[in-house]
């Protein structure tokens, strides 16, 4: 039965948008049949429910029920009739009227352009409208203080503080963040859902010998960095890997590479049941690496050497990108693990010549660099820069023999006193004395010389 | 740490000079075991142990005096200095030990002449050390430990967002070098803001190579997350560029119904000086709704023809972001290493290379807020950020240690925020409409 009130329709009816929009400060209710109580979906509405349309104003007004004996309002039904009850009204008139004509009444969204505007679509509950309102087409008013975010109603913003800062972001490759914007930041970023990286590793081909160089610092700096002794492992595991694609990790014979994983090779060995699974691919790499041709090794070696062809600055730069990952992976799997330090003494006996060498020169190649820049532990190479612009290819060599001298004896020393001294040596600053006193004739020979370098515009005036 | 810096006060007993010749030079460091408190915020020295001076600060004084002697041409001096400095310096240091170490370089390439080639080695170098992969972690792992990028990410991101509210097709312009990571907070806001989102072309303008190789890795990452953020999205990275200057409106492909952002984070240092105008010229002609810049605080420009106080200004500043480094990482970071190392080629290009002969690359002559304001000016006006702007950069700063704080301007005419470290300002992030 349909009313022939303007003001309440049935929901399955399709009304016009103009029609619903009068205001009504009093919801009336109708005199229909008690329809079904069922629960329905959210904006799914009971066909047979009565569609109530409120302004804003009424909906958003606090107190809604109106006692009809004195008007005074209150938020809640129930509040209502423990009001009604004071005024001992007659049993008759205590019973709520229209007893029979409860109706699931159902609202609609005083916002036109919502998508519950349409009966068809409105929503059950009067305050889960409200909130409704509030959220999507209200001012937000309350702001969290942690995240600055802002909420319209007072109960979302409540909840949201109770958790704001406790919750953790976890990315795919494992990685927890406590931030959401560096997660989203590093989400956008990471490989960790991508196929082309899981499976790759060790197909990968490096196509050029500068892809070589570049990786190959990148991998050992990806290594340095944050491992504490937990070993790279290899394709399809991430849980430990701070959030950095193992795209082509390890897949090369990277000279480097294979010596930590010996290093880390040696230390699986105790059993880890976390990466027995993978000990298999680490084995494959490690032996892999061990076969690796010398040539590779060397010609790497010959090749950083070679560059010092340039000038002084990017054999600098090369050699101290090499050192620099060796160093301070080396140092920070010191810092982190003392295991380490058996592991790497005893790697290094076991480690093939070539390899020593070649770690020898990574270690020693900053300690007597003859560039400008480092501290020269030999004076006569500080004045042969200044004696020559010009290629430093014979000193560079020269300096590198020295160095894999002195450090194939320190090689055999325990890793760690190794690295502390080789970092003393390094700033100058071992025992026989990089600090040098700076005396008038060395003064004097030093003018001399340099002025036949080209600081001679210096001393007289142009 | 400590060794290094008990020898170095070591050294610095040995190192009591009379030079017989000049008698100019009298440098008396006297090595004192005692430790001595530090009294400024900011000094080179982690350890107090080498108190030579009241601050202990021997490396800015070495290096200004080396300055000084290099202006007023005095060779024996310089060798002098060039020499005690190079005995002293070293990049794995403390922070004298490493300011000494860069600046050293930068004046050893100023007196032998050899800046421009010493900077485009290093660019050389650069480019062969690095990929995409230590680029983005060292990137991500900056932005995790320090809001020296992210504070002006956030500023630019609440502006942009504001000014562009309700705009359907938006267009940005990126002019930085910041490989993106600036952008995926903003897709996240634009997914979840708004019920309607809008179609984002962004546009990523950039000059250097090392940039250009990485972007190479950048850009399928950007359009996937975008998918995955469920904004329609178009992605397209400039380069070819030799400098900024070259960038023209016709080049940028801006259309008549976008709303264009412009989005210049520490890009306009990197225009020759007295290009600074025209560029901000034909940002005006692309005609944005919103114009976000984001510079460092420093003064290398208004300076240039003076060495020793361009010296000291460049001193001051990489002191100052030294000593943050410092503080962000780890001590045995990898990544503050490779960023300090970054330095170097500012540090060269400012200071040995001649802006008149090419330096084969952008500019780094850094200006205040104040300075870019004046320029800015006279094509834009300025704007404040929102409330809930500010809002967002305080809360930013506090996810991070202690240190950092967001300062307002403080005259009238000044325009932009302020993020400062130790109460130096550091980044000034600005605003500008047409």
């Amino acid at each position: 039965m349909m009313s022939d009130d303007v003001f309440s329709l049935p929901s399955s009816a399709k009304a016009f948008p103009q029609q619903l929009a009068e205001p009504n400060p009093n919801p009336k209710l109708n005199a229909n049949p008690t329809s079904k109580k069922r629960r329905n979906l959210r904006g799914t509405p009971d066909p047979d429910a009565e569609v109530i349309a409120l302004s804003p104003k009424t909906l958003m007004a606090t107190n809604r029920f109106i006692c009809e004996i004195c008007n005074k309002g209150f938020q809640r039904e129930q509040n209502l009739q423990l009001h009604r009850r004071g005024h001992n009204l007659p049993w008759k008139l205590k019973q709520r009227a229209n007893k029979d004509q409860i109706k699931k009444k159902v609202y609609i969204c005083p916002e036109k352009t919502c998508i519950h505007h349409d009966p068809s679509r409105a929503l059950g509950d009067l305050t889960g409208v409200k909130k409704h309102f509030s959220r999507k087409h209200g001012e937000k008013k309350w702001k969290c203080q942690k995240c600055s975010k802002k909420y319209a109603v007072q109960s979302d913003w409540k909840a949201h503080s109770k958790t704001c800062g406790t919750r953790e972001y976890k990315c795919y490759c494992g990685t927890l963040f406590p931030r959401k914007d560096s997660f989203i930041t590093h989400r956008a970023f990471c490989d960790a859902l991508a196929e082309e990286s899981a499976r790759s590793v060790v197909a990968t081909n490096v196509s050029s010998r500068n892809d070589l160089n570049g990786d190959l610092m990148s991998r050992q700096q990806n290594l340095a960095h944050g491992f504490s002794g937990i070993p790279l492992l290899g394709a399809g595991f991430r849980s430990d890997y701070t959030g950095m694609a193992p795209a082509g990790n390890s897949d090369q014979q990277k000279p480097g590479l294979s010596l930590w994983l010996d290093q880390v090779n040696s230390q699986l060995n105790p059993v880890d049941p976390n990466s027995n699974l993978f000990m298999p691919n680490m084995m494959q790499m490690a032996s892999d690496n061990n076969v690796s041709d010398s040539s590779n090794q060397f010609s790497w070696l010959e090749r950083t050497a070679a560059s010092a062809n340039y000038t002084l600055f990017p054999q600098e730069g090369l050699k101290e990108e090499a050192v620099i990952s060796k160093g301070a992976e080396s140092l920070s799997s010191l810092y982190s693990d003392t295991k380490n330090v058996h592991s790497n003494s005893s790697a290094s006996t076991s480690m093939s010549a070539t390899a020593i060498l070649q770690k020898a020169a990574q270690m020693g190649s900053t300690e007597s660099t003859p560039t400008f820049f480092r501290n020269p532990l030999n004076k006569s190479e500080l004045h042969q820069v200044f004696k020559q612009q010009a290629p430093t290819n014979t000193t560079a060599i020269n300096g590198l023999d020295q160095s894999i001298q002195r450090s194939g004896t320190a090689e055999n020393q325990q890793g760690s006193a190794n690295l502390h001294s080789g970092f003393r040596d390094f700033l100058g600053m071992s025992g026989e004395g990089g600090a040098v006193p700076f005396f008038p004739p060395e003064l004097a020979k030093f003018a001399s010389m340099s002025s036949a370098m080209g600081l001679s515009h210096f001393s007289s005036n142009h | 740490m400590d060794r290094t810096n008990s020898v170095s006060s070591k050294e610095a007993a040995f190192l009591h000079v009379t030079n017989p010749q000049n008698n100019g030079i009298h440098l008396e460091m006297q090595g004192t075991n005692c430790r001595q408190p530090q009294n400024s915020n900011i000094t080179g020295l982690r350890s107090p142990d080498s108190g030579e001076n009241s601050d202990g600060k021997w490396a800015s004084r070495l290096l200004i005096e080396c300055a000084t002697a290099m202006s007023e041409k005095d060779s024996t001096k310089i060798h002098h200095l060039l020499w005690m400095l190079n005995e002293l310096a070293s990049p794995y240091g403390d922070c004298d030990q490493k300011l000494a170490f860069y600046f050293l370089q930068a004046l050893f390439c100023k007196a032998t002449d050899s800046g421009q080639r010493s900077y485009k080695t290093l660019i050389s170098v650069a480019e062969k050390s690095h990929s995409f992969d230590s680029v983005r972690k060292l990137i991500l792992k900056f932005q995790e430990v320090s809001p020296w990028t992210t504070f002006g990410h956030v500023a630019s991101n609440g502006a942009i967002l504001e000014a562009l509210e309700g705009e359907k097709k938006l267009h940005i312009i990126d002019i930085s070098n910041t490989l993106c990571t600036q952008w995926p907070t903003l897709l996240e806001a634009l997914a979840t803001r708004n019920d309607e989102t809008p179609h984002l072309k962004l546009t990523v303008v950039v000059t250097t190579s090392i940039v250009e190789s990485v972007m190479k890795e950048v850009t399928p990452r950007m359009e996937k997350f975008a998918r995955l953020m469920g904004v329609p999205f178009e992605f397209r990275v400039m380069n070819g560029l030799n400098f900024l200057g070259e960038l023209t409106k016709d080049s940028l492909g801006v259309q008549e119904d976008e709303a264009i952002a412009v989005n210049c984070i520490g890009a306009l240092k990197r225009v020759d000086v007295e290009e600074r105008r025209a560029f901000i010229q034909m940002i005006q002609s692309l005609r944005p709704k919103v114009v976000t810049v984001v510079e460092e605080e420093a003064d290398f420009s208004s300076s240039r023809n003076d060495f020793v106080k361009c010296f000291e200004e460049c001193l001051r500043f990489y002191t100052i972001y030294f000593d943050m480094l410092e503080e962000s990482f780890a001590p045995t970071s990898n990544e503050r290493l490779m960023l300090e190392r970054e330095c170097s080629r500012s540090i060269v290009s400012v200071l040995a290379c001649d802006d008149e002969v090419d330096c084969a690359g952008d500019s780094e002559r850094r200006e205040r807020g104040s300075q870019w304001s004046v320029k800015l000016r006279e094509a834009f006006v300025p704007v404040g950020y929102s409330d809930d702007v500010v809002d967002d950069v305080n809360a930013l700063l506090k996810r991070y240690r202690t240190g950092w704080s967001l300062v307002l301007p403080a005259g009238a005419d000044d325009v932009g925020i302020y993020l400062t470290w130790k109460e130096e300002p550091v980044v000034w992030a600005s605003v500008w409409k047409p």
